[in-house]
Protein backbone atom coordinates (compact mmCIF):
# COMPACT_ATOMS: atom_id res chain seq x y z
CA UNK A 1 0.00 0.00 0.00
CA UNK A 2 2.56 2.43 0.93
CA UNK A 3 4.71 1.75 -2.69
CA UNK A 4 1.15 2.61 -4.04
CA UNK A 5 1.05 6.25 -2.35
CA UNK A 6 4.64 7.26 -2.75
CA UNK A 7 3.72 5.85 -6.56
CA UNK A 8 0.73 8.31 -7.06
CA UNK A 9 2.81 11.15 -5.15
CA UNK A 10 5.58 10.74 -7.64
CA UNK A 11 3.31 11.05 -10.74
CA UNK A 12 2.70 15.06 -9.38
CA UNK A 13 5.82 16.19 -12.06
CA UNK A 14 4.30 20.19 -11.62
CA UNK A 15 4.32 19.43 -7.75
CA UNK A 16 7.70 18.23 -7.32
CA UNK A 17 9.01 21.29 -10.10
CA UNK A 18 7.42 23.90 -7.96
CA UNK A 19 8.52 22.30 -4.39
CA UNK A 20 12.21 21.24 -5.86
CA UNK A 21 13.05 23.83 -8.53
CA UNK A 22 11.62 26.50 -6.80
CA UNK A 23 13.51 26.81 -3.55
CA UNK A 24 16.49 26.38 -5.26
CA UNK A 25 16.33 28.94 -8.11
CA UNK A 26 15.33 31.03 -5.00
CA UNK A 27 18.11 30.18 -2.60
CA UNK A 28 20.75 30.42 -6.12
CA UNK A 29 19.04 34.25 -6.92
CA UNK A 30 19.30 35.55 -3.50
CA UNK A 31 22.85 33.83 -2.89
CA UNK A 32 23.59 35.65 -5.78
CA UNK A 33 22.29 39.48 -5.09
CA UNK A 34 24.13 38.48 -1.58
CA UNK A 35 27.25 37.60 -3.06
CA UNK A 36 29.42 41.06 -2.06
CA UNK A 37 29.21 39.50 1.42
CA UNK A 38 30.24 36.21 2.91
CA UNK A 39 28.50 33.74 0.36
CA UNK A 40 30.19 30.87 2.49
CA UNK A 41 27.53 32.24 5.88
CA UNK A 42 24.58 33.17 3.97
CA UNK A 43 24.21 30.19 1.71
CA UNK A 44 23.46 27.76 3.89
CA UNK A 45 21.17 29.99 6.28
CA UNK A 46 18.89 30.17 2.78
CA UNK A 47 19.10 27.12 2.44
CA UNK A 48 18.19 26.15 5.42
CA UNK A 49 15.26 28.75 4.69
CA UNK A 50 13.78 27.75 1.86
CA UNK A 51 14.15 24.19 2.32
CA UNK A 52 12.33 24.59 5.47
CA UNK A 53 9.55 27.36 3.93
CA UNK A 54 8.90 24.55 1.26
CA UNK A 55 8.42 22.01 3.60
CA UNK A 56 5.43 23.64 4.39
CA UNK A 57 3.69 24.06 1.02
CA UNK A 58 4.74 19.79 0.91
CA UNK A 59 2.17 19.17 3.42
CA UNK A 60 -0.46 19.16 0.68
CA UNK A 61 1.40 15.70 -0.55
CA UNK A 62 -0.01 13.92 2.44
CA UNK A 63 -3.82 16.27 2.63
CA UNK A 64 -4.65 16.11 -0.76
CA UNK A 65 -4.25 12.57 -1.20
CA UNK A 66 -6.47 12.32 1.96
CA UNK A 67 -8.64 14.52 0.57
CA UNK A 68 -8.72 12.73 -2.83
CA UNK A 69 -9.61 9.07 -0.80
CA UNK A 70 -11.48 10.12 1.95
CA UNK A 71 -13.79 13.47 0.92
CA UNK A 72 -14.69 12.20 -1.95
CA UNK A 73 -16.36 8.55 -3.21
CA UNK A 74 -13.48 6.88 -3.32
CA UNK A 75 -14.19 6.48 0.50
CA UNK A 76 -17.14 4.60 0.03
CA UNK A 77 -15.29 1.91 -1.73
CA UNK A 78 -11.93 2.01 0.14
CA UNK A 79 -13.91 1.29 3.36
CA UNK A 80 -15.91 -1.65 1.63
CA UNK A 81 -12.64 -3.48 1.47
CA UNK A 82 -10.84 -5.41 4.77
CA UNK A 83 -8.16 -3.14 5.08
CA UNK A 84 -8.35 -0.89 8.40
CA UNK A 85 -8.80 2.85 7.19
CA UNK A 86 -5.94 3.70 9.99
CA UNK A 87 -3.65 1.53 8.16
CA UNK A 88 -4.47 3.76 4.66
CA UNK A 89 -4.47 6.67 6.53
CA UNK A 90 -1.06 6.01 7.99
CA UNK A 91 0.50 4.84 4.36
CA UNK A 92 -0.59 8.15 2.99
CA UNK A 93 0.73 9.59 5.58
CA UNK A 94 4.14 7.95 5.82
CA UNK A 95 4.22 8.37 1.80
CA UNK A 96 3.91 12.34 2.07
CA UNK A 97 6.89 12.56 4.64
CA UNK A 98 9.51 10.19 2.55
CA UNK A 99 8.49 12.57 -0.97
CA UNK A 100 8.59 15.66 0.99
CA UNK A 101 11.90 14.68 3.01
CA UNK A 102 13.27 13.58 -0.33
CA UNK A 103 12.69 17.38 -2.05
CA UNK A 104 14.28 18.77 1.67
CA UNK A 105 17.07 16.12 0.63
CA UNK A 106 17.57 17.47 -2.97
CA UNK A 107 17.45 21.21 -1.91
CA UNK A 108 20.48 20.30 0.69
CA UNK A 109 22.06 18.35 -1.75
CA UNK A 110 22.05 21.05 -4.57
CA UNK A 111 23.41 23.38 -2.14
CA UNK A 112 26.17 20.72 -0.86
CA UNK A 113 27.43 19.68 -4.72
CA UNK A 114 26.52 22.82 -6.69
CA UNK A 115 27.12 25.60 -4.87
CA UNK A 116 29.70 24.72 -2.50
CA UNK A 117 28.23 24.98 0.89
CA UNK A 118 29.30 22.80 3.79
CA UNK A 119 27.10 21.46 6.67
CA UNK A 120 28.72 19.63 9.76
CA UNK A 121 27.14 17.22 10.99
CA UNK A 122 24.38 16.67 8.09
CA UNK A 123 23.00 13.92 9.96
CA UNK A 124 21.95 15.97 12.63
CA UNK A 125 20.52 18.60 10.27
CA UNK A 126 18.60 15.53 8.47
CA UNK A 127 16.91 14.59 11.26
CA UNK A 128 15.73 17.98 11.99
CA UNK A 129 14.54 18.45 8.36
CA UNK A 130 13.06 15.10 9.04
CA UNK A 131 11.03 15.49 12.25
CA UNK A 132 9.81 19.41 10.80
CA UNK A 133 8.53 17.03 7.71
CA UNK A 134 6.95 15.26 9.90
CA UNK A 135 5.05 18.20 11.89
CA UNK A 136 4.38 19.66 8.23
CA UNK A 137 2.59 16.86 6.86
CA UNK A 138 0.50 16.19 10.21
CA UNK A 139 -0.34 19.89 9.94
CA UNK A 140 -1.36 19.88 6.94
CA UNK A 141 -3.48 16.58 7.87
CA UNK A 142 -4.94 18.48 10.73
CA UNK A 143 -6.18 21.26 9.14
CA UNK A 144 -7.69 19.11 6.52
CA UNK A 145 -9.50 16.89 9.30
CA UNK A 146 -11.25 19.81 11.38
CA UNK A 147 -12.15 21.63 7.76
CA UNK A 148 -13.05 18.59 5.63
CA UNK A 149 -12.38 20.75 2.69
CA UNK A 150 -8.77 20.45 1.07
CA UNK A 151 -9.27 24.31 -0.69
CA UNK A 152 -9.36 25.13 3.31
CA UNK A 153 -6.32 23.27 3.89
CA UNK A 154 -4.71 24.77 1.35
CA UNK A 155 -5.15 28.00 1.78
CA UNK A 156 -4.35 28.00 5.85
CA UNK A 157 -0.95 26.08 4.84
CA UNK A 158 -0.30 28.68 2.28
CA UNK A 159 -0.84 31.10 4.40
CA UNK A 160 1.72 30.12 7.14
CA UNK A 161 4.00 29.07 4.41
CA UNK A 162 4.01 32.70 3.36
CA UNK A 163 3.95 34.03 7.02
CA UNK A 164 6.64 31.72 9.07
CA UNK A 165 9.65 32.55 6.64
CA UNK A 166 8.76 36.58 6.53
CA UNK A 167 8.49 36.04 10.48
CA UNK A 168 12.16 33.88 10.68
CA UNK A 169 13.75 36.58 8.26
CA UNK A 170 14.18 34.76 5.47
CA UNK A 171 13.31 37.15 2.68
CA UNK A 172 14.54 40.64 4.48
CA UNK A 173 15.89 41.45 8.33
CA UNK A 174 13.49 42.04 10.94
CA UNK A 175 13.66 44.90 13.40
CA UNK A 176 15.78 44.11 16.20
CA UNK A 177 13.27 43.97 19.25
CA UNK A 178 12.05 41.40 21.70
CA UNK A 179 8.97 40.12 19.90
CA UNK A 180 10.43 40.49 16.49
CA UNK A 181 13.28 37.85 18.10
CA UNK A 182 10.96 35.90 19.74
CA UNK A 183 9.28 35.15 16.43
CA UNK A 184 12.43 34.62 14.60
CA UNK A 185 13.88 31.83 17.00
CA UNK A 186 10.74 29.99 18.76
CA UNK A 187 7.16 31.16 17.83
CA UNK A 188 6.30 29.30 14.79
CA UNK A 189 7.27 25.89 14.16
CA UNK A 190 9.43 26.65 10.94
CA UNK A 191 11.44 29.02 13.52
CA UNK A 192 12.06 26.18 16.04
CA UNK A 193 13.26 23.91 13.15
CA UNK A 194 15.63 26.58 12.38
CA UNK A 195 16.57 27.57 15.49
CA UNK A 196 17.42 24.39 16.06
CA UNK A 197 19.30 23.84 12.68
CA UNK A 198 21.44 26.61 13.08
CA UNK A 199 22.35 25.37 16.85
CA UNK A 200 23.92 22.46 14.86
CA UNK A 201 25.57 24.29 12.59
CA UNK A 202 27.05 26.59 15.79
CA UNK A 203 27.70 23.94 17.51
CA UNK A 204 25.06 25.53 20.21
CA UNK A 205 23.86 22.34 21.90
CA UNK A 206 21.51 24.82 23.79
CA UNK A 207 19.73 26.04 20.72
CA UNK A 208 19.38 22.62 18.91
CA UNK A 209 17.84 21.39 22.19
CA UNK A 210 15.48 24.77 22.35
CA UNK A 211 14.23 24.15 18.68
CA UNK A 212 13.97 20.72 18.72
CA UNK A 213 12.46 19.54 22.01
CA UNK A 214 9.31 21.91 21.14
CA UNK A 215 9.33 20.88 17.45
CA UNK A 216 8.55 16.90 18.52
CA UNK A 217 6.16 17.92 21.42
CA UNK A 218 3.77 20.01 19.13
CA UNK A 219 4.40 16.66 16.40
CA UNK A 220 3.42 14.03 19.21
CA UNK A 221 0.34 16.36 20.14
CA UNK A 222 -0.70 17.22 16.04
CA UNK A 223 -0.56 13.19 15.67
CA UNK A 224 -2.71 12.65 18.67
CA UNK A 225 -5.27 15.09 17.26
CA UNK A 226 -5.37 13.48 14.17
CA UNK A 227 -5.97 10.33 15.84
CA UNK A 228 -8.87 11.21 17.41
CA UNK A 229 -10.56 13.56 14.92
CA UNK A 230 -9.58 10.58 12.37
CA UNK A 231 -12.54 8.26 13.52
CA UNK A 232 -14.80 10.96 13.38
CA UNK A 233 -13.79 12.29 9.71
CA UNK A 234 -13.39 9.08 7.83
CA UNK A 235 -15.72 6.26 9.22
CA UNK B 1 -28.60 -18.26 2.41
CA UNK B 2 -26.11 -15.50 1.35
CA UNK B 3 -27.66 -12.43 2.91
CA UNK B 4 -30.94 -11.63 5.08
CA UNK B 5 -32.13 -8.56 6.40
CA UNK B 6 -34.75 -8.26 8.87
CA UNK B 7 -37.07 -5.31 9.84
CA UNK B 8 -33.90 -2.94 9.72
CA UNK B 9 -34.06 0.88 10.49
CA UNK B 10 -32.25 3.44 9.62
CA UNK B 11 -32.86 7.04 10.84
CA UNK B 12 -30.73 10.33 9.43
CA UNK B 13 -31.81 12.73 11.99
CA UNK B 14 -35.65 12.41 11.47
CA UNK B 15 -35.48 10.92 8.04
CA UNK B 16 -36.57 7.55 7.77
CA UNK B 17 -34.42 5.91 5.30
CA UNK B 18 -35.36 2.29 6.07
CA UNK B 19 -38.10 1.21 7.63
CA UNK B 20 -38.69 -2.46 8.69
CA UNK B 21 -36.25 -3.43 5.90
CA UNK B 22 -36.77 -7.04 5.41
CA UNK B 23 -34.94 -9.06 1.94
CA UNK B 24 -33.33 -12.63 1.55
CA UNK B 25 -30.69 -13.62 -0.76
CA UNK B 26 -29.82 -16.87 -2.41
CA UNK B 27 -26.56 -18.14 -3.15
CA UNK B 28 -26.68 -17.46 -7.09
CA UNK B 29 -29.36 -15.56 -7.47
CA UNK B 30 -29.13 -12.07 -9.30
CA UNK B 31 -31.38 -9.56 -7.11
CA UNK B 32 -32.94 -6.73 -9.68
CA UNK B 33 -33.03 -4.21 -6.80
CA UNK B 34 -35.54 -1.19 -8.28
CA UNK B 35 -36.81 1.78 -6.49
CA UNK B 36 -37.08 5.80 -6.98
CA UNK B 37 -34.83 8.20 -5.95
CA UNK B 38 -35.14 8.44 -1.73
CA UNK B 39 -36.62 4.84 -1.75
CA UNK B 40 -33.75 3.35 0.62
CA UNK B 41 -31.73 1.36 -2.22
CA UNK B 42 -28.63 2.80 -1.28
CA UNK B 43 -28.65 2.88 2.29
CA UNK B 44 -29.81 -0.74 2.11
CA UNK B 45 -26.55 -1.71 -0.08
CA UNK B 46 -24.21 0.73 2.30
CA UNK B 47 -25.65 -0.95 5.49
CA UNK B 48 -25.36 -4.44 3.22
CA UNK B 49 -21.46 -3.64 2.86
CA UNK B 50 -20.65 -2.31 6.50
CA UNK B 51 -20.51 1.15 5.44
CA UNK B 52 -23.26 2.47 7.30
CA UNK B 53 -25.07 0.71 10.87
CA UNK B 54 -28.41 0.22 11.15
CA UNK B 55 -30.24 1.52 14.13
CA UNK B 56 -32.95 -1.69 14.44
CA UNK B 57 -33.48 -5.42 12.99
CA UNK B 58 -30.41 -7.14 11.61
CA UNK B 59 -28.38 -7.81 8.55
CA UNK B 60 -26.65 -11.30 8.37
CA UNK B 61 -24.14 -11.98 5.71
CA UNK B 62 -22.28 -15.32 5.47
CA UNK B 63 -23.76 -16.41 8.61
CA UNK B 64 -22.26 -13.48 9.91
CA UNK B 65 -23.86 -10.55 11.38
CA UNK B 66 -22.55 -7.26 9.62
CA UNK B 67 -21.44 -4.68 11.83
CA UNK B 68 -18.85 -3.03 9.75
CA UNK B 69 -16.01 -3.88 11.22
CA UNK B 70 -16.06 -8.00 10.05
CA UNK B 71 -13.07 -8.05 7.91
CA UNK B 72 -14.31 -11.73 6.57
CA UNK B 73 -17.43 -10.51 5.27
CA UNK B 74 -15.78 -7.75 3.61
CA UNK B 75 -13.43 -9.64 1.70
CA UNK B 76 -16.32 -11.89 0.34
CA UNK B 77 -18.38 -8.90 -1.13
CA UNK B 78 -17.36 -6.92 -4.20
CA UNK B 79 -18.23 -3.45 -4.38
CA UNK B 80 -19.18 -1.08 -7.51
CA UNK B 81 -19.80 2.15 -6.66
CA UNK B 82 -22.27 4.19 -8.13
CA UNK B 83 -19.64 6.87 -8.94
CA UNK B 84 -16.48 5.88 -10.85
CA UNK B 85 -14.03 5.74 -8.04
CA UNK B 86 -10.76 5.07 -9.79
CA UNK B 87 -7.59 6.57 -9.37
CA UNK B 88 -7.34 8.55 -13.13
CA UNK B 89 -4.03 9.62 -12.75
CA UNK B 90 -2.40 5.89 -11.82
CA UNK B 91 -2.70 3.35 -15.62
CA UNK B 92 -5.43 0.86 -15.35
CA UNK B 93 -3.05 -1.92 -13.94
CA UNK B 94 -1.96 0.48 -11.20
CA UNK B 95 -5.56 1.02 -10.39
CA UNK B 96 -6.13 -2.73 -10.59
CA UNK B 97 -2.90 -3.99 -8.70
CA UNK B 98 -4.02 -1.51 -5.82
CA UNK B 99 -7.49 -2.62 -5.04
CA UNK B 100 -6.44 -6.54 -5.57
CA UNK B 101 -3.95 -6.14 -2.59
CA UNK B 102 -6.54 -3.93 -0.21
CA UNK B 103 -8.61 -7.63 -0.36
CA UNK B 104 -4.64 -9.32 0.40
CA UNK B 105 -4.05 -10.25 -2.94
CA UNK B 106 -0.21 -10.65 -3.96
CA UNK B 107 2.60 -11.38 -6.42
CA UNK B 108 1.90 -14.28 -8.43
CA UNK B 109 -1.83 -14.30 -7.28
CA UNK B 110 -2.40 -10.61 -8.24
CA UNK B 111 -0.33 -10.78 -11.40
CA UNK B 112 -2.78 -13.04 -12.90
CA UNK B 113 -5.84 -12.01 -11.30
CA UNK B 114 -5.20 -8.68 -13.00
CA UNK B 115 -4.93 -11.00 -16.72
CA UNK B 116 -8.14 -12.63 -16.27
CA UNK B 117 -9.97 -9.48 -14.92
CA UNK B 118 -8.38 -6.81 -17.73
CA UNK B 119 -9.84 -10.25 -20.58
CA UNK B 120 -13.48 -10.06 -18.31
CA UNK B 121 -13.59 -5.97 -18.58
CA UNK B 122 -12.07 -6.51 -22.08
CA UNK B 123 -8.86 -4.06 -21.08
CA UNK B 124 -6.49 -6.40 -21.52
CA UNK B 125 -4.46 -3.73 -24.67
CA UNK B 126 -5.19 -0.80 -22.12
CA UNK B 127 -3.17 -1.77 -19.09
CA UNK B 128 -0.65 0.29 -19.28
CA UNK B 129 -2.72 3.38 -19.84
CA UNK B 130 -4.27 5.94 -17.54
CA UNK B 131 -7.86 6.16 -17.06
CA UNK B 132 -8.05 9.69 -17.78
CA UNK B 133 -7.57 8.97 -21.66
CA UNK B 134 -10.40 6.25 -21.38
CA UNK B 135 -14.67 6.68 -22.44
CA UNK B 136 -16.86 6.84 -20.18
CA UNK B 137 -17.80 2.84 -20.37
CA UNK B 138 -14.13 1.86 -20.06
CA UNK B 139 -13.77 4.15 -16.90
CA UNK B 140 -16.99 1.97 -15.76
CA UNK B 141 -15.69 -1.38 -16.72
CA UNK B 142 -12.22 -0.70 -15.09
CA UNK B 143 -14.39 0.20 -11.88
CA UNK B 144 -16.19 -3.00 -11.90
CA UNK B 145 -12.68 -4.22 -12.46
CA UNK B 146 -11.43 -3.08 -9.61
CA UNK B 147 -14.60 -4.82 -7.53
CA UNK B 148 -14.26 -8.07 -8.86
CA UNK B 149 -9.88 -8.86 -8.82
CA UNK B 150 -10.56 -10.69 -4.75
CA UNK B 151 -13.52 -13.02 -6.92
CA UNK B 152 -16.14 -12.05 -4.47
CA UNK B 153 -18.75 -14.65 -3.53
CA UNK B 154 -21.71 -11.24 -3.60
CA UNK B 155 -21.07 -8.66 -6.07
CA UNK B 156 -22.74 -5.14 -5.54
CA UNK B 157 -23.37 -3.29 -7.92
CA UNK B 158 -24.80 0.49 -7.63
CA UNK B 159 -26.39 1.76 -10.47
CA UNK B 160 -23.28 0.34 -12.65
CA UNK B 161 -24.22 1.77 -15.92
CA UNK B 162 -25.05 5.30 -15.62
CA UNK B 163 -23.87 7.50 -18.46
CA UNK B 164 -22.68 5.03 -20.58
CA UNK B 165 -22.91 4.46 -24.27
CA UNK B 166 -25.26 0.86 -25.56
CA UNK B 167 -22.06 -0.91 -26.17
CA UNK B 168 -20.54 -0.78 -22.91
CA UNK B 169 -23.82 -1.25 -21.27
CA UNK B 170 -24.39 -4.57 -23.05
CA UNK B 171 -20.96 -5.56 -22.18
CA UNK B 172 -21.66 -4.92 -18.57
CA UNK B 173 -24.67 -6.84 -18.67
CA UNK B 174 -23.51 -9.72 -20.56
CA UNK B 175 -20.79 -9.83 -17.59
CA UNK B 176 -23.57 -10.15 -15.30
CA UNK B 177 -25.10 -13.05 -16.74
CA UNK B 178 -21.56 -14.69 -17.27
CA UNK B 179 -20.53 -14.36 -13.35
CA UNK B 180 -23.87 -15.23 -12.24
CA UNK B 181 -23.58 -18.20 -14.56
CA UNK B 182 -20.45 -19.01 -12.81
CA UNK B 183 -22.09 -18.65 -9.36
CA UNK B 184 -21.34 -15.84 -8.01
CA UNK B 185 -24.30 -14.14 -6.52
CA UNK B 186 -25.20 -10.44 -7.56
CA UNK B 187 -27.28 -7.74 -6.15
CA UNK B 188 -27.73 -5.50 -8.72
CA UNK B 189 -29.54 -1.87 -8.50
CA UNK B 190 -30.65 0.28 -11.80
CA UNK B 191 -32.82 3.09 -13.13
CA UNK B 192 -33.14 1.45 -16.32
CA UNK B 193 -35.97 -1.17 -15.79
CA UNK B 194 -34.79 -3.54 -19.12
CA UNK B 195 -31.43 -3.70 -17.53
CA UNK B 196 -32.99 -5.26 -14.09
CA UNK B 197 -35.29 -7.32 -16.67
CA UNK B 198 -32.54 -8.70 -18.77
CA UNK B 199 -29.90 -9.94 -15.69
CA UNK B 200 -32.19 -10.30 -11.97
CA UNK B 201 -33.63 -13.88 -11.03
CA UNK B 202 -35.78 -12.04 -8.64
CA UNK B 203 -36.29 -8.44 -8.21
CA UNK B 204 -37.24 -6.31 -5.20
CA UNK B 205 -39.22 -3.19 -5.68
CA UNK B 206 -38.53 -0.50 -2.62
CA UNK B 207 -39.95 2.68 -1.78
CA UNK B 208 -40.44 4.63 1.09
CA UNK B 209 -37.58 2.90 2.92
CA UNK B 210 -38.83 -0.82 2.60
CA UNK B 211 -40.08 -3.64 0.16
CA UNK B 212 -43.20 -3.17 -1.52
CA UNK B 213 -42.88 -5.97 -3.97
CA UNK B 214 -40.72 -8.78 -4.52
CA UNK B 215 -40.60 -12.16 -6.86
CA UNK B 216 -39.68 -13.28 -10.64
CA UNK B 217 -40.36 -10.96 -13.29
CA UNK B 218 -43.40 -13.09 -13.98
CA UNK B 219 -44.32 -13.33 -10.87
CA UNK B 220 -44.74 -9.37 -10.23
CA UNK B 221 -46.42 -8.48 -13.70
CA UNK B 222 -48.80 -11.16 -12.74
CA UNK B 223 -49.74 -9.31 -9.95
CA UNK B 224 -51.11 -6.48 -11.98
CA UNK B 225 -52.10 -8.24 -15.01
CA UNK B 226 -55.68 -7.60 -14.16
CA UNK B 227 -55.25 -3.48 -14.81
CA UNK B 228 -55.31 -1.96 -18.23
CA UNK B 229 -53.00 0.73 -19.32
CA UNK B 230 -53.96 3.08 -21.25
CA UNK B 231 -52.09 5.65 -23.36
CA UNK B 232 -53.06 8.50 -24.67
CA UNK B 233 -50.64 11.20 -26.27
CA UNK B 234 -51.96 14.88 -26.75
CA UNK B 235 -50.36 18.11 -28.13
CA UNK B 236 -49.55 19.48 -24.69
CA UNK B 237 -50.21 18.22 -21.61
CA UNK B 238 -51.57 19.52 -17.98
CA UNK B 239 -51.06 18.66 -14.62
CA UNK B 240 -54.84 19.92 -13.58
CA UNK B 241 -56.17 17.01 -16.18
CA UNK B 242 -54.53 14.69 -14.24
CA UNK B 243 -56.38 15.88 -11.07
CA UNK B 244 -59.68 15.24 -13.33
CA UNK B 245 -58.57 11.71 -14.38
CA UNK B 246 -57.73 10.72 -10.90
CA UNK B 247 -61.07 12.02 -9.57
CA UNK B 248 -62.83 9.22 -11.60
CA UNK B 249 -63.37 6.36 -9.30
CA UNK B 250 -62.29 3.85 -11.80
CA UNK B 251 -58.88 5.47 -12.30
CA UNK B 252 -55.84 4.14 -10.42
CA UNK B 253 -52.69 5.94 -11.52
CA UNK B 254 -52.12 8.62 -13.94
CA UNK B 255 -48.67 9.56 -14.93
CA UNK B 256 -47.43 12.05 -17.30
CA UNK B 257 -44.69 12.07 -19.68
CA UNK B 258 -43.49 13.70 -23.13
CA UNK B 259 -47.02 14.94 -23.76
CA UNK B 260 -48.27 11.58 -22.75
CA UNK B 261 -51.10 10.21 -20.24
CA UNK B 262 -50.16 7.10 -18.69
CA UNK B 263 -54.02 5.74 -17.06
CA UNK B 264 -53.91 2.60 -15.14
CA UNK B 265 -57.60 1.18 -14.24
CA UNK B 266 -58.87 -2.07 -13.27
CA UNK B 267 -58.88 -5.08 -16.25
CA UNK B 268 -63.06 -4.74 -18.08
CA UNK B 269 -63.67 -1.41 -16.71
CA UNK B 270 -64.92 0.55 -19.96
CA UNK B 271 -64.10 4.20 -18.98
CA UNK B 272 -61.95 5.40 -22.40
CA UNK B 273 -64.85 7.48 -23.16
CA UNK B 274 -64.47 9.41 -19.90
CA UNK B 275 -60.76 9.68 -20.08
CA UNK B 276 -61.08 10.94 -23.91
CA UNK B 277 -63.68 13.67 -23.01
CA UNK B 278 -61.46 15.03 -20.20
CA UNK B 279 -58.14 15.12 -22.19
CA UNK B 280 -60.23 16.56 -25.85
CA UNK B 281 -59.27 19.85 -24.95
CA UNK B 282 -55.77 19.23 -25.15
CA UNK B 283 -55.83 17.73 -28.14
CA UNK B 284 -55.97 14.09 -28.54
CA UNK B 285 -53.01 12.56 -31.07
CA UNK B 286 -53.43 9.18 -29.97
CA UNK B 287 -54.64 6.49 -28.04
CA UNK B 288 -53.43 3.64 -27.04
CA UNK B 289 -53.21 0.22 -24.80
CA UNK B 290 -50.64 -2.15 -23.91
CA UNK B 291 -49.70 -5.00 -22.22
CA UNK B 292 -48.38 -4.92 -18.54
CA UNK B 293 -44.28 -4.74 -17.82
CA UNK B 294 -42.04 -4.06 -15.17
CA UNK B 295 -42.31 -0.61 -15.76
CA UNK B 296 -45.97 -1.03 -15.21
CA UNK B 297 -45.87 -3.16 -12.19
CA UNK B 298 -43.04 -0.13 -10.39
CA UNK B 299 -45.74 2.56 -11.81
CA UNK B 300 -48.66 0.80 -10.20
CA UNK B 301 -46.96 0.37 -6.86
CA UNK B 302 -45.37 3.36 -6.51
CA UNK B 303 -47.10 5.86 -8.36
CA UNK B 304 -43.56 7.05 -10.32
CA UNK B 305 -42.06 6.28 -13.26
CA UNK B 306 -38.91 5.17 -12.51
CA UNK B 307 -36.69 7.29 -15.11
CA UNK B 308 -38.31 10.15 -14.71
CA UNK B 309 -36.12 10.09 -11.50
CA UNK B 310 -32.64 10.39 -13.02
CA UNK B 311 -33.86 13.33 -15.30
Amino acid sequence: MLKFYILRSSRDIFGHLILILLPILLISFFSYINSSYNIGAITPVLTIGFALTFQIYGSAISFETLGQDFLSPIRNRLLATPVNPVKVVLSILFSGIIVSFLQTFVILMFSITILDIKFNNLFLILLVMLISVIFNQLFGTLILFLSKNVKTANSVTTLYGIAAPILTGLYFPLPDNIITNLFEKYLTPMALAQTAILGIIDNNLKNFIIGIIPLIILSVILFLLIKLLSKKVIL
Amino acid sequence: MILKIENVIKRFNNHLALDYLSLEVNKGEVIGLLGPNGAGKTTCIKSIVGLLSVDEGEIIVFDMKQDGKNQKIKSKIGFVTQEITIYEDMTAKENLAFFGSLYGLKKTELESRINEVAKIIGLEDRLNDRPKHFSGGMQRRLNIGCSILHNPELLIMDEPTVGIDPQSRNYILDFVKKIAAEGTTVIYTSHYIEEVEAVASRIYIMDQGHVIASGTLKELIARIKGDSHILVDVKIAREDKKDELLALTDVKEVVIKDNQYHIIVPGGISIIDKIVSILAPLGIVNVNSKQPTLEDVFLTLTGKQLRDEVN
